[in-house]
C-alpha cells in the first residue's frame, strides 16, 4: 500500500518531505546497484585481475580467489540483466 | 544430432590443396581437420551443435589449435563456440561469407598480430607524462605496423592496450622498437605478447549468428 500511495501522491504533485527522503535513498541504492552489477565493469575487473597476476603483483592463489569471485558477480550481473531485474540481483544473490 | 554430422571450426585457411590433418587436438580428442571450399579451407573437428560455455579450459583449446595451425598457415580467426549441424551448412556459409573472407585474408596473409600493453605501476598510478609516453609508443610503433587498433582501457593504470599487425618477416624490427621504448621509459611495466592470429584485424560475422549469418 506504502508504494501505491507514494505513486498516487507523486502524479497529484504532492511530495511528502518524508517519503520523498526514503525516494531519494531508494535512488541512490539502485545506482549502487547497477554500478556494483554492470558486466562491462565487472569484465574490466576480471581483465585487471589477470594483467595483475600477469605482471606478478599478486600470487596464483590471490588470482585464483579474486577470478572465482568476479565470474560468480559476472555471472550474477548477466542474470540479472537477461531477467531485467537490473535493480534487484541483490535478490538472485541470496539464493 | 551427433557427433558425426557437426563440425566445429577453429578457423580458416588458405586451401591447401588436399585434406591436411593437424592431429586429434580437438574438442573431445577429435582430429582437427580441413575442409575444402574453392580456395579456402574452414579447419574443423567433427562435434556435436550445443552451447559452447566460456569455461577457461575448453576457450584455451580453442586457442591452442589455432596457433598450431598458425605456425604453417596464415589463418583467418573464428570466434569461439562455432558449430554447424552438418557439413552441408557449413559450406553453405563459407560461400555466404566467401568475398569478405577473400577480402579478409588479402588483408591479413603472412601477417601477424602483436599486442603492445603498457602498465602504471602501482606507487606512481597518477603519474602525470602517461599522455606523453602513450603517444611516443604509439607513433613509433605504429610506422613499423600495417595496421593498428586501439583496445580499451579497462584499468585506471592501464595507458595503451593497442594490437599491431606486423609483417611476419618484420616481427624482430617491431620487437626492437618495442625494446627500445622500454628502455626509454624503464618506470613503465610493459606487455608485449603474440604472435596472435589476427583477431582484432579480422571481422567476419557470417559465420555467426549475428547480421543474419547461419549455423
Amino acid at each position: 500500500m506504502f508504494i501505491i500511495d507514494d505513486i498516487l501522491l507523486r502524479q497529484l504533485g504532492i511530495t511528502i518531505p518524508g517519503l520523498s527522503l526514503v525516494w531519494t535513498l531508494e535512488q541512490i541504492r539502485d545506482f549502487a546497484y547497477k554500478e556494483l552489477y554492470n558486466p562491462e565493469k565487472i569484465k574490466n575487473k576480471i581483465k585487471e585481475n589477470r594483467l595483475l597476476f600477469e605482471f606478478g603483483e599478486l600470487t596464483s592463489g590471490e588470482y585464483e580467489k579474486n577470478n572465482a569471485k568476479l565470474l560468480q558477480e559476472l555471472k550474477l550481473a548477466e542474470r540479472g540483466t537477461e531477467m531485467n531485474l537490473s535493480v534487484r540481483t541483490d535478490i538472485l544473490r541470496a539464493r | 544430432m551427433n557427433e558425426e554430422s557437426g563440425r566445429y571450426v577453429y578457423c580458416i585457411i588458405k586451401s591447401p590443396g588436399e585434406k591436411k590433418s593437424f592431429g586429434n587436438i580437438g574438442f573431445g580428442g577429435q582430429e582437427v581437420y580441413t575442409l575444402e571450399y574453392r580456395d579456402f579451407a574452414p579447419v574443423v573437428s567433427n562435434a556435436a551443435v550445443k552451447k559452447y560455455e566460456a569455461s577457461d579450459e575448453e576457450v584455451e583449446l580453442h586457442r591452442k589449435v589455432v596457433e598450431q595451425v598458425m605456425k604453417e598457415h596464415s589463418v583467418l580467426p573464428v570466434s569461439y563456440g562455432m558449430a554447424f549441424k552438418n557439413k552441408k551448412l557449413l559450406l553453405i556459409a563459407m560461400s555466404v561469407g566467401y568475398k569478405a573472407m577473400k577480402k579478409a585474408m588479402n588483408e591479413v596473409d603472412n601477417r601477424v598480430e602483436l599486442g603492445v600493453k603498457l602498465f602504471l605501476p602501482k606507487e606512481n598510478a597518477t603519474w602525470d607524462g602517461k599522455e606523453k609516453c602513450r603517444s611516443v609508443f604509439l607513433d613509433a610503433l605504429k610506422k613499423k605496423a600495417v595496421q593498428s587498433k586501439e583496445l580499451k582501457l579497462f584499468s585506471e593504470r592501464l595507458i595503451l592496450n593497442t594490437s599491431f599487425l606486423i609483417d611476419r618477416d618484420k616481427i624482430n624490427d617491431f620487437s626492437g622498437e618495442v625494446e627500445q621504448l622500454g628502455n626509454k621509459y624503464q618506470d613503465i611495466k610493459i606487455q608485449y605478447s603474440g604472435p596472435w592470429p589476427p583477431y582484432n584485424f579480422v571481422d567476419i560475422q557470417i559465420l555467426s549468428r549475428k547480421r543474419g549469418g547461419f549455423r
